[in-house]
């Protein structure tokens, strides 16, 4: 037969090609799940990462801030049902990342952490059946998150407002902030801003604190017993930083005043005296005792976009001098969030809380709520007895001095009002506490960077830590579980 | 009393093994088919008796023609015919889950198909009438193909694709389908009159420095000519390729010169540079075959979204419905062996490859056992070599070894001229099988 042998050839030569079919899917059915999977231009990714049902997110009396639906499409959106809590919550998108608290616990939200034992985990995975994050319960409140709104009405600037003794963080606004709703539509805009409404301030913002620093002075003061009732003459002479003149927060209206009464005006150079006749290294060792260099944060809150900022917009002098630094005008700065944690330890006597936000989690599994374990207990950064003497300080200064504005009839509100200089403005703070007896009350750090109305940063503070006060006497916080306990 | 190699009589005493061979492996290719349709309708929430409509057709067609497959041909090969039912099944079930608004056509044609199927293996003087009348029928197959420039269409509607179809009402027909098997048909019984001048003109006539007489090949390359340059005309290159392959391995066949092979593979390459400067749908094609990466998002995301299809698939796939196939664009047709690839993984891919070679191993099988009818041989080898060359095109083409060419992969993509074409194929090859040696 004349054609056997190039049949024969030629059959062979299809099967060689056919096995090389064969070899090369193999190849990418091995290989491709590692490599070319993992692209991020691969949809598939994007499709699973949309499939999966996020968690909600409660406030602590139960109110769901951020839900998932599922639509008739069989899409899911995500909806944020109050745009007061935009800056605490953060956002969660499949373009932009997640960030706020969608951030510090995606894993719980995206259903990452769910124990799930191998054979309803295999059924899981071979039914192709979407993936459920838990619920996770925080520990603000709306009423008074949309209070701290109201209160900072337009003004950029942050506040936090922390639990005492617990450390939980009740309420946090960052302004200017933006609606996570809306986010994919308005991210080119959003990244754009002059305001930086991505940086979260209360948490990220490092400031010039200015006179807020005379509050751990103060103590360190207390602690080297140092004479705090010995008169200096023209207490509330201006000092010179750079090309900045820094003066009392507000006018005393005497000349003479002690340690203490300079405290409650936010007079600067009583405490410029103070930090020559202590020196750096104690005065450094009290900053230290405030954990300045390292202070507590929330975990896993702060992820910024790659193109907004994050410095907080306005500038910071820099000095070399250390009394100007300790003066809160140089090197050293702060963040909202640094200053509550001192006043909540002031209130605490001399222990800070650390701060945190997570009181429940709810699997889908168990569709029950579990307590979560403070991961921490307490700082100790002051003696008790230097804290109830900064407490009576600060009290007078809400009685009598200048965080007068903070005063509210029949409520035992303590706080500190001071102007940090920055360049050619100046930022306003207030940092306080209310004090309701039993070792209970509230923190509070309020800055305000388009203004130096200290009046109105104490006047926003008192009326927050009044409405705290009448929350957390209806709702006595209970302290969470710590880890061995 | 006439001689077996005219009549091309087929042998009368059938062996029970056939038709149980044939009958266990529809059995097992219709569980197969029912247990991904039962998968397909859990995974769509609809349990309805609709949902089993096409793999019912399926079935009545797989039981209905084996029926009469044996009652006519009771000695045919027993795989040729359940392979491709099973492939044009599995087709239907992935075209049903892909495009389900395309599945009730391609069940049409799975109908138009099988019964035409049958009728080529029966009719008894097919396989004269394809010697007989090679020119009358490649003439007709060239002025369909000339049809196309004047009245071609496409069925997607757009004026910017090829019009590659002719349209009857809501059918559509591609003619290139056709000019396939004629044109086969053509050379194999050209070369089986010719191959031993060819032969002696090889062997015999060194000195005189043409190795093939171009008396003896000039009727041919004529024809072959003009079929590529209408192809080429109507951009349809894919098929022009398939017909210059098929074109010089059955030369090489005819021939048994090494030399043709090698020529042929020169003038490829050439070919395919010539193409490359004067056509710019061939240069994007090499260029994302070449390196498909950085255009991933734009020219080449068909290519990489049918990569990621087959490392999303893995081993074992994502079962029925469940992967995301419908990422890359014309998936249903083209692409179909992607689709397979996520769905059914590199086990699924193994078995339509494993099929698909059994069924082109079997034609070549019976064409060596024409051993004394070279016009047969010379079909059956033409006819196998069309499935195989078609296929590894389009499966090598979506794995980037070779560039994408545009063809269907044979039975299981969408498209009822591709579909009808390879079950006329087969039936040929099933008459084939089934004469007397």
């Amino acid at each position: 037969m004349p054609f056997t042998r190039e049949i024969n050839r030629l059959m062979f030569g299809m099967l060689a090609l056919f096995a090389l079919v064969a070899g090369a899917a193999a190849y990418w059915a091995v290989a491709g799940p590692d490599t070319i999977l993992q692209r991020p231009d691969n949809p598939r990714r994007v499709q699973a990462e949309a499939e999966i049902r996020r968690g909600d997110i409660f406030d602590r009396d139960g109110i769901q801030l951020v839900t998932t639906a599922l639509e008739t499409t069989g899409s899911i959106t995500r909806t944020y049902h109050y745009p007061a809590f935009a800056s605490a919550l953060g956002y969660s998108s499949l373009r932009y990342g997640v960030s706020g608290a969608e951030a510090a616990f995606n894993p719980l939200l995206r259903g990452d952490t769910t124990s799930l034992e191998f054979l309803p985990r295999f059924v899981d995975r071979l039914l192709h059946r979407a993936q459920v994050g838990s619920d996770v319960r925080l520990t603000f409140d709306l009423d008074l998150q949309q209070a701290v709104m109201s209160q900072m009405e337009s003004h950029q600037g942050a506040v936090i407002l922390l639990d005492v003794p617990s450390g939980q963080v009740l309420s946090m606004v960052s302004l200017p902030t933006y609606d996570p709703n809306t986010l994919d539509e308005n991210w080119e805009t959003l990244v754009k801003e002059p305001g930086n409404p991505f940086f979260n301030r209360a948490l990220q913002g490092t400031y010039q604190p200015g006179a807020a620093l005379q509050t751990p002075l103060m103590a360190a003061a207390l602690l080297a017993n140092y004479p705090v009732n010995t008169p200096f003459e023209n207490a509330r002479q201006e000092l010179q930083v750079g090309n900045v003149n820094i003066q009392c927060a507000k006018d005393p209206a005497r000349i003479s005043l002690t340690l203490e009464e300079a405290y409650q005006f936010g007079c600067p150079y009583p405490f410029a005296e103070l930090v020559k006749d202590l020196g750096i290294q104690t005065i450094q060792s009290a900053f230290n005792t405030f954990a300045l260099e390292n202070p507590p944060s929330l975990e896993g809150y702060i992820v910024s976009p790659p193109q907004a900022s994050t410095q907080t917009p306005s500038s910071i002098v820099q000095t070399n001098d250390f009394v100007e630094s300790a003066l809160g005008q140089g090197s050293i700065t702060v963040s909202p969030i640094e200053m509550a944690v001192i006043a909540a330890a002031i209130l605490n006597d001399g222990n800070a809380p650390f701060p945190y936000t997570l009181l429940q989690v709810r699997t889908p599994q168990t569709e029950r709520w579990e307590s979560v374990q403070a991961g921490h207990t307490t700082l100790p950064m002051l003696t008790a007895n230097s804290a109830r003497q900064l407490q009576v300080m600060m009290e007078a200064g809400v009685s009598s001095g200048a965080a007068n504005s903070a005063a509210r009839i029949g409520l035992m509100i303590g706080g500190h009002v001071a102007l940090a200089y920055v360049g050619e403005s100046s930022q306003a703070w207030f940092i306080g506490f209310i004090n309701m007896g039993s070792g209970r009350g509230a923190a509070i750090a309020v800055v305000l960077e388009d203004t130096s109305d200290v009046d109105l940063a104490a006047q926003i503070g008192g009326s927050i830590l009044a409405s705290a006060n009448q929350y957390l006497n209806a709702n006595p916080v209970t302290p969470q579980p710590t880890a061995g306990a | 009393m006439a001689s077996s190699l005219d009549t091309f009589a087929i042998k009368r005493d059938g062996t029970p093994d056939t038709q149980r061979i044939e009958r266990r492996l529809l059995l097992l290719a219709g569980l197969f088919l029912c247990v991904n349709s039962a998968g397909l309708m859990l995974v769509r929430g609809n349990i309805a008796l609709s949902e089993w409509v096409h793999v019912g057709v399926w079935g009545v067609v797989a039981l209905t023609g084996s029926a009469l497959l044996q009652r006519y041909l009771p000695n045919r090969d027993p795989l040729l015919f359940p392979i491709t039912m099973f492939l044009s099944g599995w087709g239907l079930i992935i075209i049903d889950r892909l495009a389900p608004a395309f599945a009730e056509r391609q069940t049409i044609w799975l109908v138009i198909s099988a019964a035409a199927l049958v009728a080529v293996s029966v009719f008894p003087h097919l396989l004269r009438w394809l010697r007989q009348f090679r020119y009358v029928l490649l003439l007709l197959g060239i002025l369909l193909l000339v049809g196309t420039i004047v009245l071609g269409t496409n069925p997607s509607g757009s004026l910017s694709a090829p019009q590659l179809w002719l349209g009857f009402g809501a059918i559509y027909f591609q003619p290139s389908e056709a000019l396939k098997i004629i044109l086969v048909a053509f050379l194999a019984s050209y070369l089986a009159e010719q191959f031993p001048a060819i032969r002696s003109g090889i062997l015999g006539n060194k000195s005189r420095g043409i190795p093939i007489s171009p008396r003896v090949l000039g009727p041919i390359v004529l024809m072959w000519g003009i079929c590529i340059l209408i192809l080429v005309w109507q951009r349809d290159l894919g098929t022009a390729i398939l017909f210059f392959t098929i074109f010089v391995l059955l030369l090489y066949v005819a021939s048994g010169s090494n030399l043709v092979l090698v020529s042929g593979l020169l003038l490829t390459v050439a070919a395919g540079i010539v193409a490359y400067r004067a056509f710019p749908v061939v240069r994007l094609r090499m260029d994302i075959w070449i390196n498909p990466w950085p255009e991933a998002d734009g020219r080449a995301f068909q290519i990489v979204q049918s990569l990621l299809a087959f490392a999303a698939g893995g081993t074992f796939g994502q079962g029925v419905a469940q992967g995301a196939p419908t990422y890359i664009p014309v998936v249903h047709s083209d692409f179909i062996f992607s689709a397979l690839a996520e769905e059914w993984g590199l086990l699924g891919i193994i078995s339509v490859i494993a099929c698909i070679a059994v069924l082109v191993a079997r034609g070549f099988r019976i064409a060596i056992q024409q051993e004394r009818r070279s016009f047969l041989a010379l079909l059956a080898v033409g006819l196998s070599l069309l499935i195989a060359t078609q296929s590894f095109l389009i499966m090598a083409g979506v794995l980037k070894l070779v560039p994408l060419t545009g063809v269907t992969l044979p039975l299981l993509s969408y498209g009822g001229s591709s579909l009808l074409a390879s079950f006329v194929i087969v039936g040929l090859l099933l008459r084939l099988s089934a004469l007397e040696n």
